[in-house]
């Protein structure tokens, strides 16, 4: 996976993700979810890499859409 | 002519940094933070956010951990009231502010909670010992200052802290004076820390924190809107936004961000020691005139702050008769009874605080103005 969108409990913790993220050169951007409330991670990278550095610093998210890449 | 020599209630005048933060915000950080995704609540919400890092930052804490507050009481009553929502033991100190003490004693006089007041003492192994003597198998938590506001009084916190982590009790600390001043972590041994942000850390009134490290569950105290899991009735568990319902004042945000990072810039030490130094002339200026009891025993430790009485005058009516040449002191109980019942003095204290801005030269002409009252 190499486009992925995670869903986040709060805008905090994608913030926090966010910037974790791109700390580690993933590109990673905080959106509003397209329905409903609550805020989205979309990130372009590797999307297991991502979710593992996610769970290394214990931030909650949930696994949402994945998109194939193009 | 007007000199603030109040600063313990709240610090004035305030940087020009966080004047100029809340002019940013008004024209910049309309948005409503943590609603919405158009640009003017993405760029609100990213804002606070990093005031969020900013603070969490200087508390040694996670920025989820960081929880934006209307003023210290605020913070307080979050932390005492979520932590014993299902009920237990708890040992305040004798130096609560009512902040803390009320809430504290409106549980146990509902018989949700039972409740013990541990002395404080000038000498420190005293202290421990009094809140040691008093922890049982149902103590679920120990609030205690860090430094009195009535006489500054600094209280042994890393080894109370110590002695909660011992026994498995959650440390709530109410920072309001010490924060700015004294270099406070929560790794100090802290679970909670509640303070103001208008006072020390310098940001406008209508601020407050409450900074956790997470070990114990805080139930919130207020339901509401948080933007998040907006279909479910059932409030959020997550810190920050399960303590944050309804919409956080951005303004004052932005201010204690600007604040923090002033005192930053400062040193907490360098700001400390300029106002011990006013205050160890202040003392000296008044020490020549016997009337005078000055509230500080040598053997404590003591922030910036100066409580006094001028014999047998009424506090109230000395901080008139100054407030008439343009000098603001306290006077009064200070919203602190448990302090003024141990330090026995019925009609109050006269309160002098200085903060960053203070002259010792002010200090110096009210001690003369004061010695001729």
């Amino acid at each position: 996976m190499n486009k992925c969108i995670l869903e986040m409990p709060s805008y905090t913790y994608a913030q926090k993700a966010a910037k974790l993220l791109r700390s580690r050169d993933i590109s990673a951007e905080v959106r509003r979810r397209s329905t409903g409330c609550g805020y989205t991670l979309h990130i372009r990278a590797d999307c297991r890499k991502a979710a593992g550095i996610l769970d290394k610093y214990g931030i909650p998210y949930i696994l949402g859409e994945s998109v194939a890449p193009r | 002519m007007m000199i603030n020599f109040d600063n313990a209630a709240t610090t004035f005048p305030k940087p020009e940094s966080v004047k100029r933060a809340v002019d940013e915000a008004m024209e910049k950080y309309g948005g409503n933070a943590g609603r919405g995704g158009h640009a003017l609540a993405a760029a609100t919400s990213a804002a606070v956010y990093s005031a969020r890092e900013t603070a969490a930052g200087f508390f040694g804490a996670e920025p989820e951990n960081t929880v934006f507050a209307m003023n210290c009481t605020h913070a307080l009553n979050m932390a005492i009231q979520g932590v014993m929502s299902e009920g237990g033991h708890m040992i305040i100190s004798g130096l609560e502010h009512n902040s803390a003490a009320r809430p504290a004693a409106k549980l146990a006089a509902e018989g949700r909670i039972t409740l013990s007041i541990a002395q404080v003492y000038p000498d420190d192994d005293a202290t421990v010992e009094s809140f040691r003597s008093l922890i049982r198998s149902d103590t679920k938590a120990i609030v205690c200052t860090l430094a009195s506001n009535v006489t500054g009084q600094i209280t042994p916190y890393r080894r109370i802290g110590e002695l909660c982590r011992e026994h498995g009790i959650c440390f709530i600390a109410d920072g309001a004076q010490a924060c700015g001043l004294l270099d406070i972590k929560l790794p100090d041994g802290i679970n909670i820390l509640c303070t103001a942000g208008h006072k020390g850390l310098y940001g406008i009134t209508g601020t407050g924190l409450l900074v956790t490290d997470g070990k114990f569950p805080i139930m919130p105290i207020m339901q509401g809107g948080t933007g998040t899991d907006s279909m479910s009735l059932r409030q959020p568990q997550l810190t920050p936004e399960s303590l944050e319902s309804g919409t956080v004042g951005v303004i004052g945000i932005m201010s204690m961000k600007a604040g923090i990072e002033f005192v930053k810039s400062k040193g907490t030490k360098r700001i400390f020691a300029h106002e011990k130094r006013i205050c160890r002339r202040f003392i000296s200026e008044l020490s020549s005139d016997r009337r005078i009891t000055v509230y500080r025993d040598p053997a404590a430790r003591y922030v910036p702050i100066v409580s006094f009485n001028i014999g047998e005058m009424d506090s109230g009516e000395a901080a008139s008769r100054l407030a008439e040449k343009g000098y603001c002191l306290r006077a009064g109980y200070q919203c602190s009874a448990l302090a003024h019942t141990q330090l026995g003095t019925a009609s109050g204290t006269v309160r002098f605080s200085p903060s960053v801005f203070s002259r010792e030269e002010d200090a110096i002409k009210l001690a003369l103005t004061i010695k001729k009252l």
